[in-house]
């Protein structure tokens, strides 16, 4: 009994990791179940976010600041991680890139073949 | 049954993702590893060593500069595949669907974006010039700029966005961000230093602070303006629609 109360403290402790490895699962589930491309780059897109929250989060500290120095603030605890963030615009920037392409081969795509049905695309040949 | 099976082989996949996460360091705590190795000399630092107030814009503009000169060089890049795929617009050639809509378009949505463009776009080179004292920088700028666009395309139509941003002004700014950290960059190498530098040894010590500040603004703008512009080149490449 003891320990399930410490899992749960641990798991409790860490939601930000649990939420981001359920929408990283939403985004799996999204990928592999759906046939048509565009809902199955939307799940592509939910896997990229969840990766986002969780390395994010793992920079959080408990009521830490925005790293912006002004006056006025000096203790080094009061911020939190800006690696994590630097890092993460580039992952966004990337993100954002490689939808622009995969959407205008999509769009090309419909105009050549009429579909955008994974399963139909494969008959197609 | 297939979606059953997919959905209990994602469920065991979440199982083992949440068993990785009990045994990670608790989140939130300043006994992190990923923040005992190099964080307090950035955060103690970085005011002096990368001349931004916001650590963040330090980090991405000055010690991970060739990071974000690669992440510009991917957004070119991305803009070149999209135009390679799809091509550039033409208005002799093309329309859009906005265009060809038959529905009368909101008088409320014309006046609302009609106001509240030019705020945006002051909005956005705020973000632009402030970030490295405040949130923002260039890349959120630049999104917010890419923004402004396309709600004015969707709700004035294709032709206006095209005629108001010829192409042969949107060819030199949509490589503004590799240009802005060429010129930057090049300065350094010019004095005898390494590239992205940010210094020039000849100007006194006291001018310093205000020549990183500048070429760092250099780059800001580069960014902002090349972003801006690419988002508003994919999406008007993406709206075009070939006349009949």
């Amino acid at each position: 009994m003891n320990d399930l109360t410490e899992l749960f403290n641990k798991l409790f402790v860490n939601f930000n990791y649990i939420v981001a490895a359920t929408l990283f699962v939403i985004g799996l589930y999204t990928v592999i179940a759906k046939s048509n491309l565009i809902k199955k780059f939307m799940g592509l897109n939910i896997i990229e976010t969840s990766v986002f929250l969780f390395i994010v989060s793992s920079g959080a500290i408990v009521g830490g600041k925005a790293p912006i120095i002004g006056e006025g603030v000096s203790s080094k605890t009061a911020f939190v991680n800006p690696i994590p963030q630097a890092l993460i615009l580039t992952g966004i920037v990337v993100a954002m890139s490689t939808t622009a392409v995969a959407l205008s081969l999509m769009i090309k795509l419909y105009e050549q073949c009429g579909t955008l049905n994974a399963d139909k695309l494969k008959e197609l040949k | 049954m297939k979606k059953g099976i997919i959905i209990f082989a994602v469920f065991l996949f979440w199982l083992l993702l949440v068993s990785a996460m009990v045994s990670l360091p608790p989140m939130g705590s300043p006994e992190n590893p990923a923040y005992s190795h190099i964080v307090p000399r950035y955060l103690e630092e970085g005011v002096e060593e990368a001349g931004a107030h916001n650590i963040i814009t330090g980090i991405i503009l000055n010690y991970r500069g060739y990071d974000t000169m690669g992440e510009v060089t991917v957004i070119l890049t991305a803009l070149m595949g999209v135009l390679a795929v799809l091509g550039r617009e033409n208005l002799l050639h093309h329309t859009s669907k906005v265009d060809e809509s038959t529905i009368e378009r909101s008088v409320i949505v014309k006046c609302v974006v009609r106001l509240l463009v030019p705020f945006i776009i002051l909005f956005a080179l705020y973000i632009i010039l402030h970030g490295a004292e405040s949130p923002g920088g260039g890349f959120q700028g630049g999104a917010i700029l890419g923004a402004s666009v396309i709600a004015l395309t969707l709700t004035f139509g294709f032709s206006l966005t095209v005629k108001k941003l010829p192409l042969k002004y949107r060819t030199v700014f949509e490589s503004a961000g590799p240009l802005g950290f060429f010129i930057s960059g090049v300065i350094g190498l010019f004095c005898g230093l390494n590239f992205l530098t940010y210094i020039i040894p000849s100007v006194a010590p006291a001018y310093q602070d205000l020549i990183r500040h500048l070429l760092l603004l250099i780059i800001e703008i580069g960014i902002g303006v090349g972003g801006g512009t690419i988002i508003a080149s994919v999406f008007l490449a993406m709206e075009k629609v070939g006349k009949e």
